[in-house]
């Protein structure tokens, strides 16, 4: 007991920087987030009043910020338009990289190199990525994607440009980044998957006579179940939280968000760093909600994939 | 369906380009409706052999044929196999009679018995055969479980059942009773002996364990270094080994093997004669270096009878337009290189002609091995003895006991099993023996007798 102890001071004197730094920036913010959420008119600027560091609210608790949230139109369309890139980007970059992953673990010849240069954009700078993106989609004759259509004869379209950009041609753009950007990660988690079916499972299914896309849909998916889910879950979370992309290819900071293309396509994440400045309260009223969005789906997932996931 | 190999070769290529042979040159043929075992050490390429018939294996060399079609070139899936692997490979997601029913779900040319056309099997047809198959492999109360709830020997069940859902001509089990504790083992070999007499299909089943192989198989294939060495039933490879590696490979505990020597038509252990009546049938100079003499064997036929009937063989001569065959006898001074094991090559001066299948060359006055199994030793007063054995220990294991020990002269560590009823013929020091069957092999593993 007494040595038990004594581990147990080691143990904290080690767990300690660490321990300070998420204190500080992890939990403190959680709980923090939470009141504040609750706190009408909050004023994040110090010097007006007594709270924590000397800033300002009228009512505790109180559900000012969240009924000011729900019936703000900014906030509904930044709901929509979430919900609209999770349910396409989602299933669409799940399916692109399964198939990637299959034709790249049955590949041979020079599969090392094709495994790095699907991983490259996960060690790539988002930012970057998406500036990369608005210099492709410019709807200038340089644009790459214009000039491609022009190889088609077809009218180069204004993608990513304020002045005139359809929401529809916005969209997609912010799909086809999404995609290229998240499908390293995927593409590595499945891979390790299936390094891992035993072989003996598509001999035997050789035998057995099935059909390459018969042995897909009932082994490789199967057995593959475990990594689907948890790219599944962790996709859905990231593509709730999706913002940096929206910033980084249609410009501009947090507070005026998406530049000249305004909230055309604001997010959910977007909304909370909008009204952050103006009113803390209601941002984190916001993330509060997101919180919640994302525990019901996520919970909806665990309940769903109890009965078709095979550990 | 009888299978047969022709010539079958596999290598394997290293990762340096270095290659493997792993199948060299196998030609037998696996007759209709027999359970067989491929029986041999690991990297015996035994396996290799079943993953070739299965076609999961291309061979490098060699034709396959299933009855009269060649398959060489067929993928698995058209063979008509059923493939059982050493670790089951069910599929773990599935059910029991998941996993029966998969291989039956993609049956496309199923015949219907009324129409005569070709179609799927519908939902109801394919339950009657996994019931079926679950009655005959006895695992009907588990069809709605998944393998993982099952045990080993369940899932080996599971496992044939799946194999035979869609009635292949040709079974293939690779070491079934492996991963299968020893009680087990026994009940899963009865089992699958059963299941093979009920259905009839041609059945070949890959082994290490001799006794496993002796105890279920119609015949037995030895296999050693990717080349077959026997072909014969269970019996008769423990009775009549055609090498060293056979005679040593089967049988628990293992032959006694002893150093002798070859004198003037006699056999001697430490000197002593051990056994005689190896007459010297003349003697032939061969590479006018050595002479040799050929040797009368008792019952062994590869031997002096087929090396006169190879040597007064027929040869084919043009006359006129047609090609006769003519006897002719080869010169047996021309002779050339040094007989193998499976026969030797000739001339008779104008035509050279490899002869298959005969054993020759005897070497005067040479080593030999002499193997003894453990039961064919009889204990002997001093005079009618053979030879003699200093007693280390006595193990008495019932029915039996266990003599260890070592030979006087040449110290070869020796067993000796004898029924326990002659234990008090028995007594610590010397025990004098001779043997009641025995077999002597040329020092390179070739049988003499």
């Amino acid at each position: 007991m007494l040595e038990d102890k004594r581990d147990g001071w080691k143990a904290l004197i080690a767990l300690a920087p660490a321990m300070f730094f998420l204190v500080i920036f992890i939990f403190f913010p959680i709980v923090n987030t939470f009141l504040l959420s609750f706190m009408d008119n909050f004023a994040w600027w110090p010097g007006a009043g007594l709270w924590l560091f000397g800033n300002t609210f009228d009512a505790f608790p109180s559900l000012g910020n969240y009924i000011a949230v729900i019936t703000d139109p900014i906030f509904i369309d930044a709901i929509v338009n979430t919900m609209t890139l999770v349910v396409i980007s989602v299933p669409l970059t799940i399916t692109v990289s399964l198939l990637l992953a299959v034709a790249l673990h049955n590949v041979r010849f020079m599969k090392g190199i094709y495994q790095t240069i699907f991983f490259l954009p996960y060690v790539t700078n988002a930012i970057a990525l998406g500036m990369v993106f608005n210099v492709m989609f410019s709807k200038f004759d340089n644009g790459l994607m214009n000039q491609l259509l022009a190889l088609f004869n077809v009218q180069g379209q204004n993608w990513v440009g304020a002045d005139g950009a359809t929401k529809t041609n916005m969209a997609i753009v912010l799909i086809i980044y999404s995609l290229w950007n998240g499908l390293a990660f995927k593409v590595l988690v499945f891979m390790a998957g299936l390094a891992s079916i035993d072989k003996q499972y598509y001999d035997a299914a050789r035998i057995d006579g099935s059909t390459k896309m018969r042995i897909f849909q009932k082994i490789t998916v199967p057995l593959l179940s475990p990594q689907i889910f948890y790219i599944t879950i962790t996709s859905f979370i990231g593509a709730f939280k999706m913002y940096t992309s929206v910033i980084s290819i249609f410009g501009k900071g947090p507070f005026n968000f998406g530049g000249s293309a305004g909230n055309t396509w604001i997010t959910i994440v977007g909304y909370v760093y909008k009204v952050m400045r103006t009113d803390t309260g209601k941002a984190a009223a916001g993330s509060i909600l997101l919180l919640i969005i994302i525990l019901m789906i996520t919970g909806i997932q665990f309940l769903v994939g109890k009965k078709r996931i095979h550990y | 369906m009888e299978v047969r190999l022709e010539n079958l070769t596999k290598e394997f290529l290293g990762k340096k380009g270095d290659r493997t042979v792993a199948v060299d040159k196998m030609t037998f043929t696996i007759p209709d409706g027999k359970l067989v075992g491929l029986l041999g050490p690991s990297g015996c390429g035994k396996s290799t052999t079943l993953y070739m018939i299965a076609g999961l294996h291309k061979p490098t060399e060699g034709q396959i044929y299933f009855g009269d079609l060649e398959v060489t070139n067929v993928p698995p899936e058209n063979r008509g196999i059923g493939l059982v692997f050493q670790n089951y490979a069910l599929y773990p997601h599935f059910s029991v009679r998941g996993n029966i029913l998969f291989p039956l779900e993609n049956v496309k040319d199923y015949e219907d018995p009324n129409t005569g056309k070709k179609r799927r099997y519908t939902k109801p047809e394919m339950n009657i055969i996994a019931e079926r198959m679950a009655q005959l492999v006895d695992i009907k109360p588990y069809l709605d479980r998944k393998p993982k709830q099952l045990s080993g020997g369940q899932q080996q069940r599971v496992a044939i059942a799946r194999a035979l859902a869609k009635s292949p001509r040709v079974l293939l089990l690779d070491e079934p009773l492996s991963n299968l504790d020893a009680r087990l083992r026994l009940q899963t070999r009865e089992e699958i002996k059963r299941i093979q007499r009920e259905t009839k299909i041609t059945t070949i089943f890959v082994t290490h364990d001799q006794e496993e192989a002796m105890s279920i198989s119609d015949l037995i294939v030895v296999m050693d270094k990717g080349v077959v060495q026997q072909i014969d039933e269970p019996q008769k490879v423990y009775d009549e080994p055609v090498n060293l590696f056979v005679a040593k490979f089967l049988g628990s505990p293992a032959i006694n093997i002893i150093e002798g020597e070859f004198k003037k038509g006699r056999l001697l252990i430490d000197g002593k004669e051990f056994d005689k009546g190896y007459e010297a049938k003349g003697e032939i100079p061969l590479d006018g270096r050595e002479v040799y003499e050929l040797l009368t064997s008792k019952g062994f036929t590869q031997s002096y009878e087929d090396f006169y009937l190879a040597v007064h063989s027929t040869k084919e001569v043009t006359e006129g337009s047609e090609k006769v065959q003519v006897p002719f006898e080869l010169n047996v001074t021309n002779i050339v290189g040094h007989a193998q094991q499976f026969g030797f090559h000739g001339t008779d001066g104008e035509i050279e002609r490899t002869i298959e299948k005969m054993r020759i060359s005897l070497k005067k006055n040479r080593r030999v091995y002499i193997g003894i199994r453990p039961e064919a030793f009889s204990v002997e007063d001093a005079a009618s003895a053979k030879f003699g054995v200093q007693v280390d220990y006595i193990e008495h294991i019932g029915r039996d006991i266990s003599i260890v020990g070592k030979v006087v002269g040449p110290n070869t560590k020796l067993r000796v099993i004898i029924p326990s009823e002659l234990s008090e013929k028995v007594s610590p020091g010397v025990i004098k023996l001779s043997a009641k069957r025995f077999y002597v092999f040329e020092t390179d593993g070739a049988r003499i007798k």
